[in-house]
């Protein structure tokens, strides 16, 4: 029983992560319906990021105090910063001339995105796995012998309160409007005066963001990062995605929550090898019985 | 679709170079064979290794011990100054990480070069499994310095292998097998006074295979192994995994695998689950500096084995460490002797096949048969020849701890054959 109460923790906090980086993929493809792949990758990058801004600001270990506010309070913030106008240049420079081309031209195009962005991250830090400092302090909250660790607080933390807010920008502002008039039909939102171009950069610009602070968290939760993360974590996160109905904000938490889970109860009961096939096999089966995923609407009711 | 004047002109200079690229080297190549350069004609050796990706840590000290031997022979005047030796670099890595589709794309461009008489590579066993078929169908001597897996040169897998031309081997290594790696580090675990321990492999040809020789080996010693799991590629995470581990309390974790495959992630993340106390061992995929400045503070307590002797440690490889400091500014890598070594003996067979042939670029098969005729040759790593599957006869093995985030030689094993 205590393993099993461990497991689930171990498996929520790992889904805190995927759940992070699904926020971002649903938000895309919610308002111009593009699978975009290199959503992963700005992930990693959020933790390159994060590790130059470490740099910069001369921490290699543990910080305590206000520090330790100011410390991850700016470096998340920059990490977040710098994802986000990347996200925005991919959709510039990448996306936006293809938006009325067939589907099967941005779709290549955002796998290309994935390669250059991956190559871009090797050739700044190298092909190694990179440490990466341990920034935050690491308690160790023990119950019984079921133990929490700081660092999976803060991951589901981090999960819960970003898709929250999202949540609240989506359906309470005018901006929120804006994007989820555009994700309904893109022509009647332009002809109401909605500048569709803001709009979906806007979306790439939060959705990027997002994956910024879940680069800082794994970061710190693994304590190391390497170029080619982003490809595993993406895919998992896009499952995520559609096991919780894509477009569908809380549908990617719980979907990334979902996924994290089934691997790690898999793990205990079956074995590490065949997480993998039980994560996607649990996802055909939610889509053979819910084709929109758990929390899809059939109705349009994106972003 | 409109065509974009940049995205037009970035297509056209595409495939310009592409195109340069092409003629470039069928013009490097095709007159090869009596191909010279200032009248001397040239002999290649061709190398294939990992390098960029994780392994690139590793594949290039080891290109560099192959480079340096090259570069030695030409300086001494090789074959009296009548030909001149070079070296043909290709990488198998792909997406950073070694790839065999790739590997066996660079030997058959070696293959197709009439001057390429011999090669040294690949780094890792399964970029060996797709190679070993095509050299042994062209007959091309080919010396790895690192490949571990048994399956390549012994029993019915490696029968498989040399199908084309059964009677020939043409695929050589100067390292130890995993059975014999695995065996040696099953001993040392039980020295160490560990009973019970818990396996984990990547799944891949190297890892599962050390780990399936550790496994049973340790049992057969009286051992306890209790559980033997496979972690997927590109896993990330592995704390459920090692939460599991726990609860069975091993006194040792077992890792067979690479760095680029986990090697480092597990060890680090063993300190989150509450096991930073318990030992870690793993066979020379582990044995990298690119594990200990991944782990970090919990190298610690981690123990392995590099199927090589400690060069740096030999009175035979004196010269040869100082003369890589020297030319590469660096300290040797795990393998780098081993390349050394092994495009020695190729270089070697090569003159000897020149002679015996009166001075006139030797055929393909003269050199393989110098190669395999190889024993007792004097080298950094000791004296070195081959068995008739291919295998050194002299296997010497290193086992390692990690002791202040410092690696530090244990024991050092010659295995009987």
């Amino acid at each position: 029983m205590d393993v099993f109460l461990q497991q689930l923790i171990n498996g929520i906090s790992l889904g805190g992560i995927y759940a992070l980086i699904a926020l971002g993929y649903t938000m895309v493809y919610g308002i111009i319906e593009l699978i975009n792949f290199a959503h992963g990758d700005v992930y990693t990058l959020g933790t390159f990021f994060s590790l130059a801004i470490l740099g910069l600001l001369g921490v290699t270990g543990v910080v305590t105090g206000p520090t330790l506010i100011v410390v991850v309070l700016v470096t998340i913030a920059g990490a977040m910063l710098l994802c986000g106008i990347v996200g925005v240049l991919i959709e510039r420079l990448a996306y936006r001339r293809l938006r009325n081309a067939p589907r099967l031209a941005p779709l290549i195009t955002a796998i290309g995105m994935s390669f250059i962005l991956e190559n871009l991250m090797q050739y700044w830090r190298g092909p190694s796995p990179i440490p990466f400092p341990d920034v935050v302090p690491n308690p160790a909250f023990v119950a019984g012998s079921v133990t929490i660790q700081a660092k999976q607080i803060l991951v589901v933390l981090l999960a819960v309160v970003m898709m929250i807010a999202l949540q609240a920008f989506v359906y309470n502002t005018r901006l929120g409007k804006a994007m989820r008039a555009t994700a309904q039909d893109r022509d009647a939102a332009q002809l109401m005066g909605i500048d569709i171009n803001t709009t979906i950069a806007l979306t790439f610009l939060i959705g990027s963001a997002l994956a910024g602070a879940a680069g800082f968290v794994s970061g710190v939760y693994y304590g190391s990062t390497w170029f080619f993360n982003g490809f595993a974590a993406g895919l998992k996160a896009f499952t995520a995605a559609v096991l919780g109905g894509i477009g569908n904000l809380a549908g990617a938490m719980l979907g990334g929550f979902l996924i994290g889970l089934i691997e790690a109860l898999t793990t205990q009961f079956i074995s590490d090898e065949w997480s993998n096939v039980v994560v996607f096999s649990v996802l055909v089966l939610v889509l053979i019985f819910r084709p929109a995923g758990l929390l899809g609407e059939s109705l349009p009711n994106k972003v | 679709m409109r065509w974009s004047p940049i995205l037009r002109a970035a297509v056209v200079a595409g495939l310009t170079a592409a195109l340069a690229a092409c003629s470039g080297s069928s013009s490097g190549s095709g007159s090869s064979g009596g191909s010279s350069s200032g009248g001397i004609p040239t002999i290649e050796i061709g190398i294939d290794l990992p390098l960029n990706g994780a392994d690139a840590a590793v594949g290039v000290p080891t290109k560099n011990g192959a480079i340096l031997a090259v570069e030695q022979a030409n300086a001494a005047g090789f074959a009296g100054g009548k030909f001149k030796l070079t070296t043909i670099i290709l990488d198998d890595s792909v997406q950073g990480k070694h790839d065999p589709a790739a590997g066996a794309q660079n030997v058959k461009t070696l293959i197709a070069d009439p001057a390429v008489l011999a090669m040294v590579g690949p780094y890792n066993s399964n970029v060996a499994k797709a190679e070993i078929p095509l050299t042994n169908d062209a007959a091309l001597a080919q010396i790895s310095p690192s490949n571990t897996n048994d399956k390549l040169t012994i029993g019915d897998a490696a029968k498989a292998l040399r199908s084309s031309h059964p009677d020939t081997i043409a695929y050589f290594r100067v390292c130890t097998r995993d059975s014999r790696q695995g065996t040696a580090l099953a001993q040392f675990a039980q020295r160490l006074g560990w009973k019970k321990i818990y396996v984990i492999d990547d799944n891949e040809t190297y890892g599962k295979g050390l780990a399936d020789v550790f496994d049973p080996a340790f049992r057969a010693l009286g051992g306890t192994i209790l559980g033997h799991d496979h972690i997927t590629a590109n896993q990330q995470d592995f704390k459920a995994l090692l939460t599991k581990a726990k609860t069975l309390q091993p006194d040792a974790v077992f890792y067979g695998g690479d760095v680029s495959t986990g090697g480092a992630l597990v060890r680090l993340q063993m300190a989150d689950v509450g096991m930073a106390a318990v030992p870690y061992m793993g066979g020379d995929g582990i044995g990298t500096t690119e594990f200990l400045k991944v782990a970090g503070p919990m190298a610690d307590h981690t123990y392995y084995s590099l199927a090589a002797p400690d060069a740096a440690k030999l009175p035979s490889a004196t010269a040869f460490v100082a003369a890589y400091r020297k030319r590469f500014n660096a300290d040797i890598g795990a393998y780098s002797a081993n390349a050394y070594t092994a495009a020695m003996i190729e270089i070697t067979a090569i003159g000897k096949a020149i002679k015996d042939d009166g001075g006139t670029t030797p055929t393909r098969a003269a050199v393989l048969s110098n190669v395999a005729a190889t024993t007792g040759f004097a080298s950094p790593i000791g004296t070195v020849g081959f068995d008739a599957n291919g295998d050194t006869t002299a296997p010497i093995l290193t086992l390692k701890q990690v002791v202040h985030g410092k690696p530090i030689t244990v024991a050092q094993l010659t295995l009987k054959t």
